[in-house]
C-alpha cells in the first residue's frame, strides 16, 4: 500500500500564516516578552503535530468517537466543577502536570461531532421529537459551561451544536417560531435574565462617553487604537494606545486593536483576507464532502468559527457588547488555539479523505 | 435513504451553507465597512484622541518679577534655595533609605511622616518628592559626596519669594502663597494636570494674595512654560518629550521709598498705627506703613501652625492694614476743610471773631459742646481756631452749616471713598449723610451730629489713606492726584475751588500750627530743617465731659485718644505730603507729629 500524506496547502498556508502574524502581534501586544511568545509558540507548534496528525485519520474515527468525545467532555466539566481551581471567581480550568487547560474546549468539538452523528441519517425535515433531542443535548451541553461561569464559550458551544442542527435541515417553520418567541420574550430576557453588569455592557455600547473612565474605557480605548492606526499603522511596536497601556486584554481579546493601530487598514485587509481564504476553503471542503457526516461537521464548524470571529472583531471596534471571545489564531491562549487545531485537522482530514463517489 | 431523497438533502445542506456564509460575508463587509471608516474617514480624530491620551503636559511657573521701590531696592524677589528631592519609584528600600540619609542629614519627625504618607502615590505615578528643604551649604556637600549611594535623590534649585525687608512693606506688597486651585486653565493643559505642575518654588505654585503682589499679579507671574512628557494609562510619566519655556514675570517698579518707610516703622515704634504719605506731583504712594507689621516671608514660604496662631491671636492684629482699612474719626484734622467750607459758603471770614469760652451750646436743647482746653481761647478768629485748634469756633461754624452741602464738600476731598487706584480691598471709610444715619439707625439728622462732624467727630471715619490724600489736597491748593503705587502722575482731581487769598491764609495757618509759638504742632518745630505745615488731631472714643473723666478711662489703654496729624511740606514749594495715626496716642502734636516729621525728612532730604 502506498503511504499518503493527507493535507492541504491552503489551509496549512492561511493557518501558518495567521499565527506567525499573531506571535508578531503577542511579541508587540506584550511589551516585548519573550516568554509569553515562545509559549506560545509552543501551542503553536503543538498544535501544528496535532493538526497534521488528526489530519490522517480517516473521517470514520470522528464518527465512532463523537458519543464517547461528549461524554468525556461531561466528565471534564464535572471534574472541573469539583477540583478545578477558582481563578477570578471562575472555575473553568483543569490542571494536569503543571498544564492548565480549559475543560470546556472540548464541547467545541465534541458537540458538533455529536450532533452530525445523531443526525446524519435522519430524513427531512427533522421531526419534532429529533429536534427537542438535538436541543436537550445542546442546552445541557451550554449550560455546563455558562455556570462556571463562561458566557462567551457557552454561546460558541451553543452555536457549535445549533448551526450542525440548522445544516442538518431545522425546519424553517421551527426557526420562524422560535425567532418570533424570543421577540416577543426579550423585554422579560432583559429585565429578569441578564445580569446588571450584562445589561450595562450593552447600554455602554450605545453611549460609552456616559463612562468613559469605567464601563465605556474599553470600547473608547480600543476604538481609538483602531481609528489612529490610519492607512498603513503607526509602525510595528510603536502603537501608544497599546504600550501606554490605554488598550485593553491587548494579549487576547484585543490584539484585533493592536494590529489594527500598529498596521493600521492595509494589515487589517491582510488579516481579514486569509481569514477569507481560510473560510472558502473550509467551505469547498463542506461542500464537496464524501458524506453527510463530514459536511455537517465541516459546515458546523466553519458557520462557528465564522460567527467567533465576527463577534471579536465587532466587539473590538465597538459594534457589540464587550464578551470574552478571542480572535482565532491570533489570541493568546493554549487552551482555544490547541482545539482550533485540532478542529481544523478534523476540517482537512474531512477535506483530504475522499471515496469514489459522494454520497 | 433513496438516491433522491440524498439529492434533496444534499441541495438543502449546499443551500443553507451557502446563504449564511453569505450572510456572514456582508456582517463582514460591514465590519470592513466600520474599520474603513475609523480608520480613514475619521483617523483624524482619533489621532487627535490617541496623542492626548499619550501626552501629559503640565504646566511650569515662570519666575516671578520682582518689586522694587523707586530708588531700585529690591523689596522682595526670588531666592535660589536647595531642596533634597527624591524619586520615589527609584528607591526601592524606603526604610534603609531614609536611615542612610539620617545618618548625615537629621529629618524632623512631622517631615518624615508627610514624606511617607506620600511616597507610595509618587512612586506609582513616576512623580518627585521633597525630603527635605533650605539645606545648608554644608549639608549639600555632605549629600553630594555620598550621592553615588542614593540615585533615587539629588539636590534641587527651588526658589523662594523672599523679601529683605519682611515686615516693613507687608501691607503694601501683601505676599505670595501656594495658587489655589482656581488657576486659569491655560490652552492645552486640562485643569486636572494643575496637580502636577512643575515647581519652581518651594511652595509649589504661587500667586499673590494681597497687596501689590495680587493687584499685579498677571504681569509679575509672566506667563507659563509646558513640559509635554509621555504617560501611560495609570497616568505614569515616562520621558520628558517637549519643554517649552514660559516667559518670565516683569519686575514693578513703586513707587515706595525704602528709607522712608524704615524711618516710618522706626518713628512709630510698635505702636499701633499707619503712616501713608504722598508725592505731591505724581499722586505716587511712597510710604504706606500699617503697624504693628509681620513677616511675608513666613507667610510666603510655608509658616508653621504656632507661629500663624501666634499672629492671628495679637490682639494688636498685625494682619491689619491699618493704612487702607483703619476706621478713625479724623477728629481736629478736618478743621481745615470744614474752614474752607465756611468760607465758601460765606458762614465766616477770615476776619471774622467769636468769643470761645471754651464750649459750645446748641441753642435747640442746650446740650453742651466742649473744646479740649478748659476756659476756652478767648477771642478767636479763623487762623487761631485752626492754630489752637479751637473746637467752639468750628462748632458754631458748622451749626450754621447745611448738612447736604456740607458731606458733599467733604465728598469732593476723598471722604467716604475709595481712593487709590492699585491698592488692594481699601475702605471707603464712612461719610454719613442724613439719608445713611436714617437707613442706619432708624433716626433722622440732628443739628447736634452736624456741630459733632464739625470737630471730626461723631460719625465720620477716615482711614489714613484718605488723610494723607485730603492733606495732598490742601498742598495742592484745591488739586489732587488719586494715590498709587506707580511712578507716572495720576489723573488730577479739581476737588474745591476758592480763591487765592483763602488758600495762601489756610496754608499760612496750617504753617503756623507747626511754626508758631501757640500752634498745636509747636514742639514739631526744632525737629527738621524745613517748614511745615500740619493740623493735628485727637480722636474721642469716648464722649465724655470733663478733663477728670478722661482721667479715669485713660487707665484703659485702648481707650485712650487716637493721635493724628495731617503734614505737608516742604513751606513754601511742598512736594510731600502725609497723615499719621497712632491708636490711642492721645496726641497728634506730641505722639503723630514726630513720626511725620521723620518720614518727611527722609523724602525731603533724599
Amino acid at each position: 500500500m502506498k503511504f499518503r500524506i493527507y493535507g492541504d496547502w491552503i489551509i496549512t498556508l492561511c493557518i501558518l500564516m495567521l499565527t506567525i502574524f499573531g506571535l508578531f502581534f503577542l511579541y508587540s501586544a506584550s511589551d516585548g516578552n519573550t516568554d509569553t511568545v515562545i509559549k506560545q509558540l509552543a501551542f503553536i507548534i503543538l498544535g501544528f503535530i496535532l493538526f497534521f496528525l488528526i489530519a490522517q485519520l480517516d473521517p470514520e474515527n470522528f464518527r465512532r468517537l463523537a458519543y464517547f468525545s461528549l461524554a468525556a467532555s461531561f466528565l471534564l466539566m464535572l471534574i472541573t466543577a469539583l477540583f478545578g481551581p477558582e481563578i477570578n471567581g471562575a472555575q473553568r480550568w483543569i490542571r494536569i502536570a503543571g498544564l492548565s487547560f480549559q475543560s470546556s474546549e472540548l464541547f467545541k468539538i465534541s458537540l458538533p461531532l455529536t450532533m452530525a452523528t445523531f443526525l446524519q441519517f435522519k430524513k427531512l425535515p427533522i421531526s419534532m421529537k429529533d429536534t427537542f433531542f438535538c436541543l436537550f443535548i445542546i442546552g445541557i451541553s451550554a449550560l455546563t459551561v455558562v455556570i462556571q461561569p463562561d458566557l462567551g464559550t457557552s454561546l460558541l458551544v451553543a452555536l457549535s451544536g445549533l448551526f450542525v442542527l440548522f445544516l442538518a435541515g431545522l425546519s424553517w417553520s421551527f426557526i420562524g417560531v422560535t425567532c418570533g418567541l424570543l421577540i416577543i420574550a426579550s423585554p422579560f430576557i432583559w429585565n429578569n435574565l441578564l445580569r446588571p453588569f450584562q445589561k450595562e455592557r450593552i447600554l455602554t455600547l450605545f453611549n460609552p462617553e456616559s463612562d468613559p473612565f469605567g464601563s465605556g474605557w474599553n470600547i473608547i480605548q480600543s476604538r481609538i487604537a483602531i481609528g489612529s492606526g490610519g492607512i498603513s499603522g503607526k509602525g510595528y511596536g510603536e502603537g501608544s494606545q497599546t504600550h501606554f497601556n490605554f488598550l485593553p486584554e491587548t494579549e487576547t481579546d484585543f490584539i484585533f486593536a493592536v494590529a489594527a493601530e500598529e498596521f493600521g487598514f492595509i494589515g487589517v485587509l491582510i488579516i481579514l483576507s486569509l481569514f477569507l481564504i481560510l473560510s472558502l476553503r473550509t467551505l469547498y471542503f463542506a461542500l464537496n464532502a464524501r458524506d453527510r457526516f463530514c459536511r455537517l461537521v465541516v459546515g458546523g464548524l466553519l458557520l462557528t468559527f465564522l460567527f467567533n470571529l465576527l463577534v471579536n472583531i465587532s466587539m473590538v471596534i465597538g459594534l457589540i457588547p464587550v464578551v470574552g471571545m478571542p480572535l482565532p489564531f491570533l489570541s493568546k491562549g493554549g487552551s482555544s488555539m490547541i482545539t482550533l487545531f485540532i478542529l481544523f485537522g478534523i476540517i482537512m482530514s474531512i477535506g483530504t479523505h475522499k471515496t469514489l463517489m459522494q454520497r | 435513504m433513496q438516491f433522491e431523497e440524498r439529492q434533496k438533502e444534499r441541495n438543502s445542506f449546499s443551500n443553507r451553507a451557502l446563504v449564511s456564509f453569505i450572510i456572514f460575508t456582508v456582517l463582514f463587509l460591514a465590519v470592513l465597512g466600520r474599520i474603513f471608516y475609523l480608520q480613514i474617514t475619521t483617523n483624524e480624530t482619533y489621532l487627535t484622541a490617541a496623542e492626548s491620551n499619550r501626552t501629559y503636559t503640565v504646566p511650569v511657573q515662570s519666575l516671578r518679577g520682582k518689586i522694587l521701590d523707586r530708588n531700585g531696592n529690591v523689596l522682595v524677589g526670588n531666592k535660589a534655595t536647595f531642596d533634597l528631592i527624591t524619586i520615589p519609584a527609584k528607591i526601592e528600600n524606603l526604610d534603609a533609605f531614609l536611615a542612610n540619609i539620617a545618618e548625615f542629614l537629621p529629618i524632623s519627625d512631622k517631615d518624615l511622616e508627610t514624606y511617607k504618607k506620600l511616597f507610595n502615590s509618587k512612586a506609582i505615578y513616576n512623580r518627585e518628592l521633597v525630603l527635605l528643604k533650605d539645606l545648608t551649604q554644608a549639608q549639600i556637600a555632605s549629600f553630594e559626596v555620598r550621592s553615588f549611594r542614593f540615585p533615587g535623590a539629588f539636590v534641587g534649585k527651588r526658589y523662594r519669594r523672599i523679601s529683605e525687608y519682611p515686615e516693613l512693606f507687608s501691607h503694601a506688597l501683601g505676599y505670595t502663597s501656594r495658587a489655589s486651585a482656581t488657576i486659569a486653565s491655560l490652552p492645552g493643559i486640562p485643569s486636572r494636570n494643575w496637580r502636577d505642575a512643575e515647581f519652581v518654588y518651594a511652595s509649589g505654585l504661587i500667586s499673590g494674595q494681597l497687596g501689590l503682589e495680587k493687584i499685579y499679579d498677571d504681569s509679575l507671574s509672566g506667563s507659563y512654560g509646558k513640559k509635554i512628557y509621555e504617560i501611560d494609562a495609570r497616568g505614569r510619566l515616562y520621558n520628558l518629550i517637549k519643554f517649552e519655556d514660559g516667559a518670565p514675570g516683569e519686575d514693578l517698579y513703586t513707587s515706595l521709598d525704602l528709607l522712608a518707610q524704615q524711618a516710618a516703622h522706626e518713628a512709630i515704634d510698635g505702636k499701633r498705627g499707619a503712616v501713608v504719605a504722598i508725592h505731591l506731583p505724581t499722586g505716587s504712594l511712597n510710604v504706606l506703613y500699617s503697624s504693628p507689621s509681620f513677616s511675608i516671608n513666613d507667610f510666603a514660604n510655608g509658616i508653621d501652625q504656632q507661629s500663624f496662631d501666634a499672629i492671628i491671636q495679637d490682639t494688636n492684629k498685625p494682619l491689619f492694614n491699618r493704612a487702607l482699612k483703619g476706621r478713625y474719626p479724623p477728629a481736629s484734622s478736618i478743621k481745615p476743610a470744614i474752614a474752607l467750607y465756611g468760607l465758601n459758603a460765606n458762614l465766616t471770614s477770615w476776619e471774622r471773631t467769636i468769643e470761645d469760652p471754651g464750649f459750645f451750646i446748641l441753642p435747640e436743647d442746650g446740650r453742651v459742646y466742649r473744646g479740649w482746653r478748659e476756659g476756652g481761647h478767648g477771642s478767636v478768629d479763623l487762623t487761631k481756631a485752626i492754630v489752637q485748634s479751637s473746637n467752639t469756633y468750628f462748632f458754631d461754624l458748622a451749626y450754621q452749616s447745611d448738612i447736604n452741602q456740607l458731606t458733599t464738600h467733604l465728598g469732593n476731598m476723598g471722604f467716604g471713598k475709595s481712593l487709590c487706584i492699585d491698592c488692594f480691598d481699601e475702605d471707603p471709610g464712612l461719610l454719613p449723610t442724613p439719608e445713611w444715619k436714617y437707613a442706619q439707625y432708624n433716626r433722622g439728622w440732628f443739628t447736634g451730629d452736624t456741630v459733632n462732624m464739625g470737630v471730626g467727630q461723631g460719625y465720620i471715619l477716615a482711614t489714613p489713606i484718605q488723610l494723607a490724600y485730603y492733606a495732598s489736597l490742601l498742598a495742592n491748593k484745591g488739586t489732587a492726584r488719586l494715590p498709587h503705587f506707580g511712578s507716572e502722575p495720576s489723573p488730577e482731581i479739581a476737588a474745591i475751588e476758592t480763591s487765592n487769598f483763602n488758600w495762601s491764609k489756610l496754608h499760612k495757618a496750617l504753617e503756623l500750627v507747626v511754626e508758631g509759638p501757640s500752634g498745636t504742632a509747636r514742639r514739631l518745630s526744632e525737629l527738621k530743617p524745613f517748614k511745615v505745615a500740619a493740623k493735628t488731631g485727637t480722636a474721642e472714643l469716648v464722649s465724655l465731659d470733663s478733663k477728670e473723666a478722661y482721667a479715669e478711662i485713660r487707665s484703659d489703654v485702648l481707650q485712650r485718644d487716637h493721635a493724628i496729624i495731617i503734614a505737608f511740606g516742604p513751606i513754601p514749594n511742598p512736594e510731600y505730603a502725609v497723615s499719621v495715626v497712632i491708636e490711642n496716642g492721645e496726641s497728634g502734636g506730641l505722639v503723630a507729629g514726630p513720626v511725620a516729621v521723620e518720614v518727611l525728612k527722609k523724602l525731603i532730604e533724599k
